[in-house]
């Protein structure tokens, strides 16, 4: 495969992809490499120690204090997940999965409070990342903090809640438009009673479930949440809902109606997710001039990418999530919902100056060399003096041993391209060319700090 | 078409032929000029307790909820024959004398929505209950109106819902200084001088120049103005008020924004409410009292109006932790010299006749207020903005 394709297909279906890397698999064809992604992938649980709260029963958490202090360790924990889940991504051999995790985390949008049910929920979406799409709804409607987050539990025969219903066909599975408001209500019927014990486990209190028959698009029977759930799939705009969202993911921002088809018909055979995703990367025109180098990363892809290139890593939790919060993505926290946005929501005056400094602020003291040829002074010692604050900003350990190494016989001409997937602006690459090219971690770091850098 | 070409175009079609009212805002848009309006939002995060601000001492049923929590009316700021301002609002009761306060009662929206985030985003918003909206309603003023990020400043280090738009967004900054040194890293420098925009409307890659190319320019123009100008009023030493102290010397600077944008945390109390409330209310009070005597010292006080507003209220039975938990329908304050009903708006709803969750239900619709300011203080289609009709109320 050409180094082009094998990085966008790495920066989409990863973060990126070393020189060694780049390396071995251009030796080998498309159909070898894609098949390569998948043979690396196995479930592999995402956990962390919680033993430490293994005091909070629901007999100690009566007492509200305790309860409240539960809640305070929780959110702790929460935020350690987050870093332990950036750290899983930045190091992960089983990229697609983890890829495919980050977003399916964007489609069933969800947010909870209980590091328990967090970290399970995070570990269903993993677990059905490339499963069957069917599977992995049904599951994702049993899920403690699904049930939580969108009022299932509050759901009850006689005071039908419709928060699940309605986003289950809005979000999660046909798209607004696709259904009708009697099909929202009924289809809250369904899921009445829907609940979970204090461990987490579902359960559907048999009092509150709502056993009447019900009428929906145009079926009518004793349907159970998992019935309308097949009843959706078996509407052909599910599947087209789906794979549209995987196409403006790992695509483009700009649909190809005529590929959108392709994608949908495989996809509506058997929901099989793994072979939607198989297919695609197959697919001629997901290598097509248009397509490569079209995307702005998100924060995450951002962030990640760096560390696949030099790898480094935050001390402390609390410089994850604020640099998290500062570029608008914070792991574990969607927005809503409807989750981020992406494209060129992710930016505004104030992102774009942080997305542009960040590698200098992590890697080099939040310095960027601007040494041209032919010039013998720094003319920037001045600026560079007086920026402390940028210094202290967060505390990252860097492996640049790794990237001396990997880096070691290529060349200034090769990393540029290895780093910058898009060709670069005409008086961009005029400027880069006046640089002087002595350092290759000072090129690495001029080149991470280009507008360039942000695609994917 | 470009929006600044356009802008430019009708300028220069203005001396000649009629021009739209909006474009007419823009043309007499130096600040030098009279008539330069400002508006400032400031929210008051995490749920204000509306009747614990604006207490109708008269009502027994408020009596009857609050047995722990209710405030007697000998420690009230007497304001009308049935309400009274907080202890801490003295320097609010201050502006209402002086005709500068409007109090709008019951101020909501259909269906409320109970979460902080949630309700944070709707009214930032101005979507209905159901519908999750990706701008702001400052950022789709900025969409039609705007031309640079600093046409809206927010006073924090990242930019909220409320000043983001399709294509234009605002810019915030809680040190012009930090923001500025950011910006202008040589290296950037180097790189935008040789960039060619030859292809700037290059999809993705043209959009991240460009909105660099401006967070650059409008980091230095905030930076170079906000130098030059002062403070005229000795404020509180606490973050809200080094908020405002900033957006007054950015106002009283000249600086070409039509919105500011500060919050103030920290009034989710579910828990012994009386003593944070009474502490948050009095930065709250203390801070605007500095702010609005700096620009009333500078001359810039006519052409500002300041709005606050809380994402909901509480509910108006006390909790059992000394606390309230979350409600609904609560009041917005507007302070300006250019107010048409002044003092209180509208009467306070009931508070027998609550909705199923105990809250006070809402007569005034949020989005109706943003109407008026849209039309009657920054004279632009509100409808386009708000993308629903509503009609305005005539405080202003």
């Amino acid at each position: 495969m050409k180094t082009k394709q094998l990085q966008h297909l790495f920066l989409r279906t990863g973060f990126g992809i070393t020189p060694q890397l780049t390396n071995d698999l251009s030796k080998k064809n498309k159909k070898k490499v894609v098949e390569f992604l998948f043979t690396t992938n196995s479930f592999l649980p995402l956990e962390m120690d919680l033993s430490d709260l293994s005091i909070y029963t629901q007999e100690y958490m009566k007492d509200r204090a305790n309860l409240m202090e539960f809640q305070r360790k929780s959110n702790e924990k929460i935020r350690d997940f987050n870093k332990l889940w950036m750290e899983r991504l930045a190091n992960s051999e089983v990229l697609l999965t983890e890829k495919m995790t980050l977003f399916w985390a964007n489609h069933f949008v969800c947010k909870n409070q209980n590091i328990f049910f967090v970290q399970r929920y995070n570990n269903t979406l993993r677990k059905n990342a490339l499963g069957n799409f069917g599977d992995f709804v049904k599951e994702i409607s049993k899920e403690p903090a699904m049930l939580n987050y969108l009022n299932s539990r509050q759901n009850r025969k006689k005071q039908p809640n419709e928060n699940f219903a309605r986003e289950l066909m809005e979000l999660f599975t046909l798209g607004v438009g696709n259904y009708s408001e009697k099909d929202v209500k009924e289809s809250a019927r369904a899921f009445t009673g829907y609940n979970y014990k204090f461990s987490g486990e579902f359960i559907i209190t048999k009092y509150h479930h709502d056993d009447d028959l019900k009428t929906f698009f145009d079926k009518t029977g004793n349907f159970s949440g998992d019935d309308i759930i097949d009843i959706i799939l078996k509407q052909p705009q599910c599947a087209r809902f789906v794979c549209e969202k995987i196409y403006r993911y790992f695509v483009n921002d700009i649909v190809n109606e005529k590929h959108l088809d392709e994608l949908t018909s495989v996809f509506y055979k058997d929901y099989n997710i793994e072979k939607l995703m198989k297919f695609l990367f197959l697919k001629d025109w997901f290598y097509d001039a248009e397509n490569i180098g079209t995307k702005i990363k998100s924060p995450i892809e951002l962030l990640v990418g760096m560390q696949k290139m030099v790898p480094f890593s935050f001390q402390n939790t609390k410089d994850v999530l604020k640099i998290q919060r500062l570029l608008g993505q914070v792991l574990l926290d969607p927005p809503n919902v409807a989750g981020w946005k992406g494209g060129k929501n992710w930016i505004d005056s104030n992102t774009i100056i942080l997305r542009l400094k960040l590698p200098s602020i992590l890697l080099s003291n939040a310095e960027i060399s601007i040494k041209e040829k032919g010039e013998f002074e720094d003319s920037f010692e001045k600026y560079h003096a007086s920026n402390k604050n940028q210094k202290d900003f967060a505390k990252v350990t860097v492996d640049w041993d790794f990237f001396e190494k990997s880096f070691k016989n290529i060349s200034f001409d090769e990393m540029k391209s290895l780093f910058l997937i898009t060709a670069p602006n005409e008086g961009t690459e005029t400027y880069l060319s006046h640089l002087i090219k002595s350092s290759k971690k000072e090129f690495c770091i001029q080149l991470m700090s280009l507008p360039e850098y942000q695609i994917c | 078409m470009e929006r600044r070409y356009f802008l430019k175009q009708s300028a220069l079609a203005s001396s000649l032929f009629f021009i739209p009212g909006f474009l007419k805002a823009f043309e007499n848009s130096h600040p030098n000029n009279f008539g330069y309006k400002r508006l400032v939002m400031i929210q008051l995060a995490g749920g204000n307790d509306g009747l614990n601000t604006v207490v109708p001492f008269t009502n027994d049923d408020y009596y009857r909820n609050r047995p722990k929590i209710a405030l007697q009316k000998n420690d009230l700021i007497p304001v009308s024959d049935s309400l009274g301002f907080h202890s801490s609002l003295l320097p609010l009761k201050n502006l209402y004398d002086q005709g500068n306060l409007t109090v709008i009662n019951n101020v909501g929206y259909p269906n409320p929505d109970r979460s902080h985030f949630r309700a944070t985003d709707i009214w930032q918003t101005a979507s209905n209950s159901n519908q999750y909206w990706q701008t702001g309603w400052v950022g789709r003023y900025l969409d039609a109106y705007g031309s640079n990020a600093y046409n809206a400043i927010e006073i924090d280090d990242s930019l909220s819902l409320l000043m983001k738009g399709e294509n234009n967004n605002g810019i915030a900054t809680q040190n012009p200084t930090n923001l500025f040194k950011l910006s202008q890293d040589p290296y950037f420098k180097n790189v935008l001088n040789h960039y060619n925009d030859e292809h700037l409307s290059e999809h993705n890659l043209g959009y991240l120049y460009k909105t660099m190319i401006d967070a650059k320019s409008s980091s230095k123009y905030i930076f170079e103005k906000n130098k030059i100008a002062s403070n005229n009023a000795e404020y509180p030493n606490n973050q809200f008020a080094n908020q405002l102290k900033t957006t007054a010397k950015l106002i009283n600077s000249g600086l070409e924004t039509r919105v500011f944008f500060s919050s103030l945390g920290g009034f989710d109390t579910h828990a012994n409410q009386m003593n944070s409330q009474k502490r948050l209310l009095e930065i709250y009070a203390s801070s605007i009292e500095a702010f609005v005597n700096d620009l009333k010292k500078q001359g810039t006080f006519n052409d500002t109006l300041i709005v606050t507003f809380s994402e909901f209220g509480r509910r108006v039975k006390e909790n059992a932790g000394n606390g309230t938990d979350h409600g609904a329908a609560s009041n917005v304050f507007i302070i300006g010299n250019q107010l048409k009903k002044q003092g209180f708006y509208n009467e306070l709803a009931s508070l027998s006749d609550l909705d199923s969750n105990g809250d006070l239900k809402y007569t005034v619709d949020f989005r109706t207020i943003y109407a008026s300011i849209l039309q009657n203080w920054l004279a632009v289609n509100d409808e386009q903005i708000l993308q629903q009709k509503f009609s305005p109320l005539s405080f202003i």
